[in-house]
């Protein structure tokens, strides 16, 4: 089969200045040579099959974002091979481009001022996308959301939910081949979020469109991806079918208590408490968490245990989060 | 080739869609030129009463006023202030997403900005031209100067916009625009006679920047529209004068973005 994106041995090295401290400090820097190599990825192989969802996960600073500018041709690798669409996206940016599909979390690629369907007019034609692709994918996106609403609106009256849909919408006119999201349901509410995880999916289903997802949202790597991959420390350090890891933190939950008493008190006297669940126990200044292993003890059972002694005054349920999942895969809870 | 003047021309029609949508910006911008007209003309207007002279370094009131007035609506259609605008471009990181356009970048942040030069040549400079027409009656030939003055236009803003995009450029290494851009400015309009027209500056000095590719933004057409018959040697070598530094300066600022964006380390994110 044909590989859409390859990755090897890929390297990015950043030349960063050694800041001095303080008002003399900063003069000095003024003609410093002192400069410190940071490795932001390193040496990363990766294949992707057209038509596949990527889940692309790390920690902030693990390498991500680095890795997807190389990967879309704004970043040059230090070293290594990286082809995408059987072509350098580096040395061929501009024909590159014409292929691929971006949206950057907060930031957007619409005409602010004016509606919607100016910037696709405009995207019709920088992209030379035909009048009949061009109608054939606004009458698929007419299937999927309450387009017309959206085409005739000023892009600066849109809720966030509606800009980050409408730039989606936006990154697919051109049919690309593959499509880089990076956060694309920051700030959203749950409703939003899972309309937004459906439109993703049937665009990548509909057209075989490639997607490379990253998220720190558990939910939307479950609802969208076969297959994940986990940066961390610029090392790849996972990369398998979600089923794999589904498994693990499908059987994880985070239960978040806010005692009525002090918190690190009660949470010293939970870790005793709480010995026989083989739960890991953290807290922060207003929260205690209680990682449970749903395989091993029901959390409700959890939950009763510490009313039983402690009163509550707020409690949530959370899903395991990325930043847990990496912990549980470098204390070896998964395999790759 | 078509289509890829389609490309651009959908750039520019948004442009000049989205400037219209500031209606208040554009009548405020008229004002701001006729206050500052205002005050040129008292400035000039104490410079020959204090000569004692009707002529001036070869210039006499009325031809200075009319230099002055269109040099000022010029200025407000070539400064498209596009250092700026790649500068917070860098600063915020949304230079990502232009990067990626199916464009080469000099290209699209020009045809992104030229709707503002097309609705500011239409709502600025031709009403200022033909005002200064018909009240001058006769200052200025309406003949082949147009033509000649179009050309040296067009040379222009090609030459200010590479100017711009190389100042631009020099914020990848900088990542801070403020004081890079100012300087531009002053320099930009001072050595380009659209403060003060190049017949007031000391021999010397003239003797310089008559080499340099500033005259040809304000100067030489300016000079080609306001000229009666200037024969035809004239012509060409204010027009080969442009046209040469438009060819050296669009060269020499592709070379310089491209060895400089592999300094590119976009911000954020």
């Amino acid at each position: 089969m044909n590989n859409i994106i390859e990755l090897k041995n890929v390297t990015k090295e950043f030349k960063v200045l050694n800041r001095h401290e303080g008002l003399k400090g900063c003069i000095k820097d003024l003609f410093s040579r002192d400069y410190k190599i940071v490795r932001a990825v390193d040496n990363i192989d990766l294949e992707v099959t057209q038509g596949e969802i990527i889940g692309f996960l790390g920690q902030n600073g693990a390498g991500k974002s680095t890795t997807i500018k190389m990967m879309t041709g704004v970043l040059e690798p230090s070293s290594g091979n990286l082809i995408i669409n059987n072509r350098i996206p580096y040395t061929d940016r501009t024909k590159n481009s014409q292929e691929i599909g971006v949206v950057f979390g907060q930031r957007t690629q619409l005409w602010w001022s004016l509606p919607l369907v100016e910037s696709f007019k405009l995207l019709k034609d920088i992209y030379q996308i035909s009048d009949e692709n061009y109608n054939e994918m606004l009458e698929l996106y007419g299937s999927m959301v309450d387009i017309e609403t959206l085409l005739h609106k000023p892009v600066r009256q849109m809720s966030l939910g509606q800009r980050t849909l409408s730039d989606i919408l936006a990154a697919f006119l051109h049919n690309p081949k593959v499509v880089f999201l990076d956060e694309p349901t920051i700030g959203l509410d749950v409703a939003m979020k899972s309309k937004i995880r459906e439109l993703i999916l049937e665009l990548n289903r509909k057209k075989n469109t490639t997607v490379i997802l990253t998220s720190h949202d558990m939910g939307d790597v479950d609802a969208l991806c076969q297959r994940i991959v986990i940066i961390d420390k610029g090392n790849l350090l996972y990369d398998n079918e979600i089923s794999h890891l589904k498994h693990f933190f499908g059987i994880y939950r985070t239960l978040k208590i806010r005692p009525r008493e002090n918190v690190i008190e009660v949470a010293n006297k939970l870790k005793d408490e709480l010995y026989a669940f083989e739960v890991s126990i953290t807290n922060d200044d207003t929260w205690i968490s209680i990682l449970v292993n749903e395989e091993k003890n029901r959390i409700m059972k959890v939950l009763e245990a510490v009313q039983e002694t402690h009163a509550i005054k707020d409690m949530q349920l959370k899903e395991i989060s990325t930043e847990d999942v990496i912990k549980k895969i470098y204390e070896g809870g998964v395999r790759n | 080739m078509k289509n890829k003047l389609k490309k651009y021309f959908a750039l520019t029609r948004l442009g000049i869609i989205e400037t219209f949508q500031w209606r208040l910006a554009l009548f405020v911008m008229i004002l701001g030129n006729l206050l500052y007209l205002t005050l040129i003309y008292f400035l000039w207007k104490a410079i020959f009463s204090s000569a004692g002279n009707d002529v001036v370094n070869g210039m006499t009131f009325e031809m200075t006023m009319v230099y002055l007035v269109l040099a000022t609506s010029l200025y407000g259609v070539v400064e498209l202030y596009i250092v700026w605008e790649i500068g917070r471009n860098i600063q915020n990181g949304k230079i990502v997403l232009d990067l990626l356009r199916p464009i080469k970048y000099k290209h699209y942040v020009f045809w992104e900005n030229s709707g503002v030069l097309v609705v500011n040549f239409l709502v600025t400079f031709i009403p200022t031209f033909v005002i200064v027409v018909i009240m001058t009656k006769g200052t200025i030939p309406l003949g082949w100067n147009l033509l000649y003055f179009i050309l040296a236009f067009v040379f222009s803003i090609v030459i200010n916009y590479n100017i711009d995009f190389i100042v631009g450029t020099i914020c990848l290494y900088t990542e801070s625009i403020w004081g890079i851009n100012i300087m531009k400015q002053m320099i930009v309009a001072l050595l380009s006679g659209a403060t003060i027209p190049l017949a007031f500056f000391p021999e010397k000095f003239v003797a310089v920047v008559k080499y340099l590719p500033f005259k040809a933004i304000y100067d030489t057409p300016l000079t080609l529209l306001m000229t009666r018959n200037p024969g035809w040697q004239t012509v060409i070598s204010k027009l080969g004068f442009s046209l040469f530094w438009m060819i050296a300066i669009s060269a020499f600022s592709g070379f310089f973005w491209r060895i400089s964006i592999k300094q590119v380390t976009v911000n954020g994110g």
